[in-house]
């Protein structure tokens, strides 16, 4: 996230009054906590790309007397557009933490600290997001704030598709197919992603076939991802403690459309019990029963494939070979 | 605050003229003083006009002074007890006005029923002052009807640039787009938009991209508003329940960031970069004013600094750069640019210091919101300030923002006690005048004496 933006008074102001959620189980004390701890997740791996992809596409070819300043082969502008990128990735991490305050329950905590979480987080996500459109407006490109607002568009309408879902009666899951939850994952995962690159090439003025090609590895790749880390718990070898997943992800919703919708609703009921706590080890086991799980593996290696078919476009360079171990890495199943 | 110096010509005089029976009968404990106001010699021109609605239209030049004088001795209730039994009979245009009668008299009737009106008996002959004078110079127009017909499809619009596949999400978006607000944002637009194309090249018609301005800064509006309520917690807004209430805060919030996208898609589309970089300063402003709301100073001038900060990144900063990019589109002079910015930012101003008066005066269901609600959230506002200088024990309650029981009740009648409210409509007057002498920079036109009868209705709303 760009220092100028952490360093302002509005964030030190909202880090102060953060801190009185401390004790609260507002969501927003879990996404600062992310920001800060957990550099796992903390990879800023969106402004990575973007750089990348920027830095691999090389300088300017179609206009000759196109200047602008260029450090370590990437122009000023599409380092600023990777900042912006970041930047509204992290104001809708922020605002996916709001909660409901008529579904709040007493053990929740009080109501004055949920109002209160809540109101930070519309406050900080607005201003992480006008901090975006301003950087937007100051690279003087209309083409470039067309697309980046048509992502926001795009990412509002995919967590609109989460929160639907998660708030579902008896977690029971959306009767979607494969293709309609590859659209809703479009939108919510790899929008932003896509339409950066794809601005970033812009922003350089190379052609309209660059630009489809940093668009198609920017989205295949962001797929690959969202596949990659919904098999986590399907996956990983040792697990004597088994993590919840969501019903909605990939190997679930495949899982169904195998094993058709009332199949799939009885082991979920099953799985239930008599206490309506979801065993997720049980339906674990009946998914891995299944196909759902190599399917989402084949799949996601297939979004791989098609991110490295879009990369052969780009001249070989070192950023080129690192945006292809990033997808490498994101196809990996033990 | 110091009264407006006034000239000598000007103060009381004397017994009362006779041309002062023809004014609409005040309250009896007014008459005196509004007789002897009647004797000042610049004044009698003024009323002979409205009385007869004549062509002796006097010139706006010293409105100021004579409205600030009139109220401080008709109108203002601290100084009299107010005897509110009879609503005043509103005497109908003179023969000179050839118009229909301007819609505020209703609202200006409408408003004396509160408790404590303070300048509706002012304001009513002012009215009809204003309608003697446009009577004779031009022909009198309601802004509203103006702009009419370039507004006339503006919420259907907006609605289209709401391009959203979820059935839901989209009836969220259009909730507030229903055309019940009072479009009075995208109204100043327009009208700057013409009166500066009148200005460069004397065309009347609104360029497309000029429109889209207007479509643009209701949007941004809206989205504004949306967000606002989830942070306040508000559950009514324009006489209905608010988006949070109805479909909670998660999507609320989404609905919000969702229209200010659709927003900026159509502001990139106008595909004029200086456009985009002055209606995106707003949203910055947006966000920052509503930080400022959050912090308080302990000084009490840092206090009216602050508020006036406040008032402009959050309210006037819209008007003021929507203003300004209309008048970039119409016209390449920069001096028209600073005048348009210039008028918006005062209108947006005094907008915001008579909403925060409403906010005492008006009563809830007229107003389509809670009434106190400022106070109840903790927020000391023009009123209150102004008051605290007469009462110094609500300086306590300003820095705990009036979260002890008790404290908003207490706060309120201090207000109400002091002169808080008239001097905020005093200062939001001069904000008007400064709006009215920077439009009257532009070439004449309806348009332009539209604008400056905006200025009039700011003052003049209830709600």
């Amino acid at each position: 996230m760009s220092l100028r933006c952490l360093l302002s008074d509005e964030l030190s102001n909202i880090a102060m009054q953060v801190r009185k959620l401390v004790g609260t189980k507002h969501p927003l004390l879990d996404t600062a906590r992310g920001f800060v701890y957990d550099s796992r997740n903390n990879l800023q791996m969106r402004g990575l790309v973007v750089l990348l992809i920027s830095k691999a596409a090389g300088p300017s070819t179609a206009e000759l007397s196109f200047q602008h300043n260029m450090v370590s082969g990437i122009y000023s502008s599409q380092r600023s557009l990777a900042e912006i990128t970041e930047l509204i990735h992290t104001a809708f991490l922020v605002h996916r933490g709001i909660v409901n305050i008529g579904e709040l329950k007493s053990c929740d905590g009080p109501l004055k600290d949920m109002q209160f979480g809540n109101k930070m987080a519309v406050l900080s996500g607005d201003f992480l997001l006008a901090n975006a459109c301003t950087s937007l407006a100051q690279l003087q490109n209309t083409k470039v704030v067309e697309l980046i607002s048509s992502a926001i568009g795009d990412l509002v309408q995919g967590i609109y598709y989460e929160n639907s879902k998660s708030s579902e009666e008896n977690c029971l899951t959306d009767d979607i197919g494969i293709s309609t939850w590859k659209e809703q994952v479009f939108l919510s995962h790899s929008a932003l992603l896509a339409k950066s690159c794809q601005a970033a090439m812009e922003l350089a003025k190379h052609s309209a076939e660059i630009q489809d090609m940093a668009f198609q590895y920017g989205k295949h790749m962001s797929m690959s991802h969202k596949l990659h880390s919904d098999l986590q718990p399907f996956v990983k070898e040792s697990s004597s403690d088994t993590v919840a997943f969501s019903l909605n992800s990939a190997p679930a919703v495949l899982h169904q459309e195998f094993l058709g919708r009332e199949a799939w609703i009885k082991q979920i009921k099953e799985a239930q019990g008599k206490g309506n706590i979801m065993d997720y080890k049980k339906l674990q086991e009946a998914i891995k029963a299944g196909k759902g799980v190599t399917s989402a593996i084949d799949l996601c290696r297939c979004h791989g494939s098609r991110a490295l078919a879009a990369l052969e476009r780009f001249p070989p360079s070192e950023a080129r070979a690192a945006l292809a171990n990033i997808v490498y890495a994101v196809t990996r199943f033990p | 605050m110091a009264p407006f110096p006034l000239s000598r010509a000007q103060r009381p005089e004397g017994a009362a003229g006779g041309k002062a029976k023809q004014l609409p009968p005040a309250r009896t404990s007014s008459r005196q003083p509004c007789e002897r106001v009647a004797a000042a010699p610049g004044f009698r021109v003024r009323v002979a006009a409205v009385a007869e609605g004549g062509a002796g239209a006097a010139r706006l030049g010293d409105t100021m002074a004579l409205r600030w004088w009139w109220w401080r001795w008709c109108g203002a209730p601290s100084r009299r007890a107010p005897a509110l039994g009879s609503l005043p009979r509103l005497r109908p245009p003179g023969p000179g006005c050839r118009s229909p009668p301007p819609p505020a008299p209703g609202a200006a009737v409408c408003h004396f029923t509160q408790r404590s009106s303070t300048f509706s008996f002012p304001k009513i002959c002012n009215i009809f002052w204003r309608c003697s004078k446009t009577a004779s110079d031009e022909k009198y127009q309601d802004p509203f009807q103006l702009g009419r017909k370039d507004l006339k499809n503006l919420y259907e619009d907006i609605k289209k640039e709401l391009l959203v596949s979820t059935v839901e999400l989209k009836e969220m978006c259009d909730y507030y787009f229903d055309g019940k607000g009072k479009a009075f944002r995208p109204m100043i637009v327009v009208l700057m938009a013409r009166a500066c194309n009148i200005h460069h090249n004397n065309s009347r018609e609104v360029q497309a991209s000029q429109r889209s301005v207007a479509i643009i800064a209701e949007m941004i509006h809206t989205a504004s508003l949306v967000h606002d309520d989830v942070i306040d917690d508000a559950n009514s807004r324009r006489g209905k329940m608010t988006v949070n209430q109805i479909w909670g805060e998660r999507k609320a919030v989404l609905a919000g960031d969702f229209i200010l996208s659709a927003a900026s898609l159509a502001l990139a589309r106008i595909g004029n970069t200086t456009i985009i970089s002055v209606l995106t300063q707003v949203i910055e402003d947006l966000v920052r004013g509503e930080f400022l709301q959050l912090g308080s100073k302990e000084n009490e001038n840092e206090r009216f600094a602050h508020y006036l900060e406040k008032t402009f990144k959050k309210t006037a900063s819209l008007i003021a750069n929507s203003c300004k990019a209309v008048s970039i589109l119409g016209c390449p002079d920069p001096k028209v640019h600073e005048i348009a910015y210039q008028y918006g930012k005062n209108v947006g101003i005094a907008f915001q210091l008579i909403d925060d008066v409403l906010d005492f005066t008006s009563c809830a269901d007229h107003l389509g919101k809670p009434a106190a609600a400022d106070l109840k959230l903790g927020l000391a506002t023009g009123p209150v300030l102004f008051a605290c200088r007469q009462f110094p024990e609500m300086n306590a309650m300003i820095m705990r923002r009036f979260s002890k029981p008790g404290d908003v009740e207490r706060a309120r009648k201090y207000v109400l006690q002091s002169d808080g409210v008239q001097q905020t409509t005093y200062l939001a007057q001069r904000y008007c005048h400064e709006a009215t002498r920077e439009i009257s920079k532009l070439r004449p036109s309806p348009e332009r004496e539209a604008l400056i009868q905006l200025t009039e209705m700011v003052l003049m709303r209830d709600k």
